[in-house]
C-alpha cells in the first residue's frame, strides 16, 4: 500500500503531520508518540524575537472543541535554531517551521535564518487571530500576494501559507499566495469566537476572542478544503480542523487535502497523530485501496433521490 | 529536556467510594503509572459521551502502590467530569493520561530538617502521598501536617493522617473544627519554634493560601515548594494554557516546567 504524498518538493511517507501551535516543538511529545510515523512535524509559530504571549485564562472548552488566545508565545528563531531543530534533528522525519512576523521583513529574515538551518519547508502563518494585526496579511489578496513573494525570493524550500477562514472569500486569497509562489495551502487555522460567564458577566478569555479549534469546526474546514480544491485543483492542500480520528483524515482527502493536520485532539488524546494514520492505513486496506492519493478530491456528488 | 513518555489508559475502576459528603476516592488499577508516580506526579481523566465534556481534567495522584498496581485519586463533585466520575463502579473503566507533571514534590536532604506539609482544598492528597513515601524513606524523618478548610465539612484527610501517627493539624476559617483561622495560624508558631531547625514546608492549595505560605516560610528563612493548581487543558505541555509567570520573568508551563516549583521562583 502507497501511502506516501508529495507537497511542493517533500516526499512525505504519509500525509499526517501536526498541527502547529498543538505539538509544541516536538521534545514535549517525542517520547510518547514515535515522531519517526509522522507525515512531518509542524512545530509551534515562531517569530524573530521571542514573545511571552497573551495573560491567562488563555484556553476555555466549548461545545465540541476550545477557544484558545495564547498569543504566539515562543523563544524567538535563535532559540530554535540552537536549541529545538538539534533535537528534532536526531529523528528521520521532516520538519516544517510555523513562522510569524510584523511585517514582509520579519518573514524574510525567518525564511532566510531557517533555510540556512536546514528545516525542511516552511509554513506561513498570515493567520493568528489572537495578537494585534496578526490577520492583516490573510485578509488582504494583495498583501498575502506581496509577502508571500517576497518569502519565495528568499528560499527555496517548499512554502505553504496558512490561511485563514475568517474571510468572506477565501479563493481570491488562496490564489494570490499560490500565484506568488507558495507551492501549498495550510487551511484552516482556527475561527475566531468568544465565551462569557453569566454568574461573573464577565468574558471568559483574559484576550476576549480566541480561535475556536475541535470537531466543532470541522464541517466548516471540509467546505473551505473542497472549496479550495474546486478554484485550485492543481495546489496541494493541507486539510485541517477538528480532525480526532482517521476517518475524519479521510473526509479531508475526499474533499481535495493532499495532506492533513492533527491539532487539538492531541490534547485530548497524546497519541491520536499517529492514531489517525494507524486509522487511514486500515480504511485503505477494509477499502481495498493500493494507493493513498486515489483519495484526493475522489468526493462524489450526493446521490440523487 | 525532552519530556517523560506519557500514555493513555482504559484502566479498570476497581473502587469508588465516598470519604465525605460530595467527595470520593476512586482507585483503578495502572501498574504503569503505580511504579513510577511520585508526589506531585498527576493524571488527566475524561469521563465523556462523544465530545462532551471534550477537554480531560486533572487530578494529582493520592495513593499508588507499586506491589499492588492501584492508583487512586481524590476528587469533589463539582463539575460535569466528576459528577459523572463518580457514577463510577468497580469493573468500569477510566480513561486516563498519565503519568503527568515534569518537576515534582522533592525531599529536603537537610539531616534533621523539619518537614512541614500545608494543604487547603484538595490540595491535600498530593501531600498525603508525600508524607507517606517520606516516611517509608526516613521513618525518623520530623514531619508536620497542616490542613487548612473553610468549614469542618470541608476537611480532608485528618482522621486518615492521625491514624496513620502523623502530627497533623488542622484549622477552619469558621472554628468549626481545630484552630480558627487561616492555615498560616497553625504554621507560623512552627515556623518560630523551629527557627533554628533547617524547615521545609511543602504547600499545595489554592493560589491565595499558597501566596501566604510562601510569603511566611520566607520570612522565617524557610525553604518552600508549592505544587500549582491552574487548568491544564492539555497536562503534555504543548497547548501553552496553564502558564505561570516567574520572578525571572520567564513565563512557564504549570504541567511540564511544574507543577511543583520553590516559591521563591514564581511571581506571586
Amino acid at each position: 500500500m502507497n501511502t506516501a504524498v508529495k507537497i511542493g518538493k517533500l516526499t512525505l511517507r504519509n500525509p499526517v503531520m501536526t498541527a502547529s501551535g498543538t505539538f509544541g516543538f516536538g521534545n514535549e511529545m517525542a517520547a510518547t508518540v514515535d515522531l519517526e510515523r509522522l507525515g512531518a512535524v509542524v512545530v509551534k509559530s515562531t517569530s524573530r524575537e521571542p514573545r511571552v504571549g497573551n495573560p491567562t485564562v488563555r484556553i476555555v472548552e466549548t461545545a465540541s472543541g476550545i477557544l484558545n488566545a495564547i498569543g504566539l508565545q515562543n523563544g524567538g528563531i535563535d532559540n530554535f535554531v540552537e536549541e529545538k531543530l538539534p533535537f528534532l534533528r536526531q529523528y528521520d522525519v521532516p520538519v516544517i517551521v510555523n513562522l510569524v512576523g510584523y511585517s514582509v521583513d520579519d518573514y524574510v529574515y525567518l525564511a532566510q535564518r531557517l533555510t540556512d538551518a536546514g528545516v525542511d519547508g516552511l509554513e506561513i502563518n498570515i493567520s493568528c487571530p489572537n495578537v494585534k494585526h496578526g490577520c492583516d496579511f490573510s485578509v488582504d489578496p494583495a498583501l498575502t500576494g506581496e509577502l508571500i513573494a517576497a518569502v519565495r525570493k528568499a528560499t527555496d524550500l517548499t512554502l505553504i501559507t496558512k490561511l485563514s477562514p475568517n474571510v468572506t472569500d477565501i479563493v481570491p486569497i488562496a490564489r494570490a499566495a499560490t500565484d506568488a509562489g507558495s507551492d501549498a495551502l495550510s487551511l484552516i487555522n482556527t475561527l475566531v469566537g468568544t465565551a462569557i460567564d453569566v454568574r461573573a458577566r464577565r468574558f471568559r478569555l483574559a484576550n476576549i476572542t480566541g480561535g475556536l479549534s475541535g470537531p466543532a469546526i470541522k464541517p466548516v474546514a471540509l467546505r473551505l478544503v473542497w472549496q479550495v480544491h474546486r478554484a485550485l485543483p492543481a495546489i496541494p492542500l493541507i486539510g485541517m480542523g477538528g480532525i480526532m480520528s482517521g476517518l475524519d483524515a479521510v473526509e479531508f482527502m475526499l474533499a481535495g487535502a493532499t495532506g492533513v493536520a492533527v491539532g487539538t485532539a492531541t490534547f485530548v488524546n497524546p497519541t491520536a497523530v499517529t492514531d489517525v494514520v494507524d486509522e487511514i492505513e486500515a480504511f485503505l486496506a477494509e477499502e481495498g485501496m493500493a494507493d493513498i492519493n486515489e483519495l484526493i478530491g475522489g468526493v462524489l456528488p450526493p446521490q440523487s433521490h | 529536556m525532552p519530556a517523560e513518555a506519557v500514555k493513555r489508559f482504559e484502566a479498570p475502576v476497581v473502587s469508588n467510594v465516598e470519604i465525605i459528603p460530595d467527595h470520593k476516592v476512586v482507585t483503578f488499577v495502572c501498574p504503569e503509572i503505580a511504579q513510577v508516580a511520585r508526589p506531585g506526579h498527576f493524571v488527566n481523566i475524561l469521563v465523556s459521551d462523544g465530545y462532551d465534556p471534550f477537554l480531560r481534567k486533572p487530578f494529582s495522584i493520592y495513593r499508588a502502590d507499586p506491589a499492588t498496581g492501584e492508583v487512586a485519586v481524590l476528587y469533589s463533585i463539582v463539575g460535569r467530569i466528576t459528577t459523572r466520575m463518580a457514577r463510577l463502579r468497580p469493573g468500569d473503566t477510566l480513561d486516563l493520561v498519565g503519568p503527568l507533571g515534569g518537576s515534582l514534590f522533592d525531599a529536603d536532604p537537610r539531616q534533621g530538617a523539619l518537614h512541614i506539609m500545608v494543604g487547603g482544598g484538595y490540595g491535600v492528597p498530593p501531600l498525603v502521598l508525600f508524607s507517606n513515601r517520606l516516611r517509608v524513606a526516613d521513618p525518623t524523618a520530623r514531619l508536620a501536617f497542616l490542613i487548612g478548610a473553610r468549614r469542618d465539612d470541608l476537611l480532608l484527610c485528618e482522621a486518615e493522617l492521625l491514624e496513620a501517627g502523623f502530627d497533623a493539624r488542622v484549622s477552619t476559617e469558621d472554628g468549626s473544627r481545630g484552630l480558627r483561622g487561616r492555615v498560616t495560624h497553625l504554621l507560623e508558631p512552627l515556623l518560630a519554634e523551629a527557627k533554628d531547625d533547617p524547615v521545609a514546608v511543602y504547600c499545595c492549595g489554592p493560589t491565595s493560601m499558597m501566596e501566604a505560605v510562601a510569603k511566611l516560610a520566607a520570612r522565617y528563612g524557610a525553604a518552600c515548594q508549592v505544587s500549582i493548581e491552574v487548568g491544564m487543558p492539555c497536562g503534555l505541555g504543548v497547548c501553552m494554557g496553564c502558564v505561570i509567570d516567574l520572578a525571572d520573568g520567564r513565563r512557564v508551563r504549570s504541567c511540564l516546567d511544574g507543577p511543583v516549583f520553590a516559591a521563591g521562583e514564581i511571581a506571586w
